[in-house]
């Protein structure tokens, strides 16, 4: 489980986050919704370690992530697909894949991780040897969410998976997110702007207006509530 | 004719020395985007290392090896030391560190061994090969140049293109933030290209110490020259250092036989400027990368 409690951060004036307080249960899915500059990314980053906390703590599995290295936060079995993706384009397909099992597995084992996510994903088994740059939107959605399971993670932190997808695509996608999370027992963290797909999918849901939680409840709940869903969500 | 073959030659073995000391400072800018202008002092310094090993009557090939290690050590040291603490803040910080750390240590081997001219002994023989009648500007000891060169280059491809590490170190260039969530310990990744290039700045001096009567500013030129090479090559690519340098050695070669040696450094300097107006990102660099 993942516990974040009365966390907040500062980017030196701007208050990014402020006593925010939440938890992701084991093989759930969490939206976490808001408007532009609410503070979702700001939230993923400072899980992953990219961004220090100002104060409150964040915990997996009861161990503090605060104050550990962004490397050693992945060590933990958590793995984060940052906004916009972060597929190396200077990088094959197969490359980027394979970088996200460095850490942990030794030849063999690195194979046949690399071929359930080939087997997960036909369409890159296809081009393994191309340079990332030369996929499509959805291709590279792909890749990055392949590459963030490529380490076998308990937790999967996503920030918007979405973004820039046809509709069908980001279909598959979440379909994809909700299996994992039945199947494998993967907690999931997605931050979405496409609320509907989103709560679609998601069991719980936290939704952030600057840097406040307004409500963390149920999905269904909060998708239920239309005043809530016309004041933060848009629709 | 024969002039014009010397020259070659000559511009040629340069050339894979400015490529070594010019894949240095594509090891370092690549990992942390520096302009390392501490490169040759560095190298000075563990060739002076090697020649104290060798007045000792230490094997000649443990003190080549040495000196290698040492300056693998050394550029680790350097980069924990002080360039580290200086990251995340202004990007001109650590090239003036390097500055001070050139000047730094070209005082201290002046103090440490001495100011005067040294010689270091070739591994093989400097005397021009002969064919038939005629000997050219190509001796037993340019091959040795040219072979230990060669070999750092297809080290360097082999470590960046065909390994684990070499992965890591190109995920670490060129996407430092994404390379740590996946797990790759970047900074350990800096360490390691700062070392990588103090050792191949080592090779560097321990190839040209022979060919010289060598003092603790025996480098700087051959820096300028290597610097010269890095951008026609492009900073960031390992072929672009090797095809730069001997650019700049053949270039710099024929301006000095047949133009005169004194204007070998304004030959650098038009290179330089013909590269940077023409194409300033180099000839080898990749074109800036789409961002999505
Ligand atoms: N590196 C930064 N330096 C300064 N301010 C920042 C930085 N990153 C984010 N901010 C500010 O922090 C606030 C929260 O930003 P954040 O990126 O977390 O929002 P978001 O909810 O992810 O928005 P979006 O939906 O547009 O991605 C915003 O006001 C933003 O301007
Ligand atoms: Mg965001």
């Amino acid at each position: 489980m993942l516990d974040v409690e009365d966390l907040s951060v500062s980017y030196g004036a701007v208050q990014a986050l402020q006593g925010v307080t939440f938890q992701a249960r084991e093989g759930t899915v969490t939206a976490v919704l808001g408007a532009n500059g609410a503070g979702k990314t700001t939230l993923l980053r400072t899980v992953s370690g990219l961004v220090k906390r100002q104060s409150g703590n964040v915990s997996y599995g009861g161990v503090e992530l605060t104050g550990l290295s962004v490397e050693n936060i992945v060590r933990l079995g958590i793995s984060h697909v940052p906004e916009g993706r972060g597929v190396i384009e200077e990088l094959t397909i197969d490359e980027n894949l394979r970088l996200g099992t460095l850490w942990q597995f030794g030849r063999q084992e690195r194979r046949s991780v690399l071929d359930e996510i080939y087997e997960l994903f036909p369409q890159l088994a296809q081009r393994k040897r191309r340079m990332a740059s030369t996929l499509s939107g959805g291709e590279r959605q792909m890749l990055a969410i392949g590459r963030a399971l490529s380490s076998k993670p308990k937790l999967l932190l996503l920030d918007e998976p979405s973004l820039g997808l046809a509709p069908l695509v980001t279909a598959q996608i979440m379909a994809l997110i909700q299996e994992l999370a039945r199947e494998t027992r993967l907690t999931v963290v997605l931050v979405e702007q496409n609320v509907r797909s989103a709560l679609s999918i998601a069991e719980e849901a936290v939704v952030i207006n600057l840097g406040r939680v307004v409500i963390a409840d149920t999905a269904a709940s909060v998708a239920a509530d239309t005043e809530l869903r016309h004041l933060y969500l848009g629709f | 004719m024969s002039l014009f073959i010397n020259l070659t030659l000559n511009g040629i073995t340069n050339g894979m020395i400015f490529a070594a000391v010019a894949l240095g400072l594509v090891f370092i800018w690549r990992a942390t985007h520096i302009v390392n202008f501490s490169q040759g002092s560095m190298a000075m310094f563990t060739t002076y290392i090697a020649v104290t090993l060798l007045d000792r009557h230490i094997n000649y090939w443990l003190v080549f090896a040495a000196a290698l290690v040492a300056g693998l050590v050394m550029g680790g040291v350097i980069e924990v030391v002080l360039i580290r603490p200086l990251r995340g803040k202004h990007a001109l910080n650590p090239v003036i560190v390097t500055l001070g750390l050139f000047i730094l240590l070209e005082g201290l081997a002046g103090s440490i061994f001495g100011v005067g001219n040294r010689s270091f002994p070739p591994a093989f023989s400097q005397a021009g090969l002969t064919f038939g009648h005629s000997t050219i500007a190509f001796s037993h000891f340019d091959l040795f140049i040219l072979a230990a060169v060669v070999i750092l280059m297809l080290g360097t491809l082999v470590l960046f293109r065909a390994t684990n590490m070499g992965l890591r170190m190109r995920a670490a260039a060129f996407a430092p933030e994404v390379a740590r969530l996946l797990g790759v310990r970047v900074g350990r990744i800096l360490t390691l290209g700062w070392a990588l290039a103090a050792v191949a700045g080592s090779l560097a001096g321990l190839l040209v110490a022979p060919t010289v009567s060598f003092s603790p500013n025996f480098m700087d030129l051959i820096l300028v020259y290597a610097f010269t090479a890095a951008v026609v090559g492009g900073l960031d690519s390992p072929v672009g250092a090797l095809v730069g340098g001997l650019v700049t050695g053949l270039s710099l070669s024929y301006v000095g036989g047949y133009l005169g040696s004194s204007l070998e450094p304004l030959g650098a300097l038009a290179i330089l400027m013909v590269v940077l107006s023409a194409r300033p990102e180099g000839i080898f660099s990749r074109p800036a990368p789409r961002r999505v």
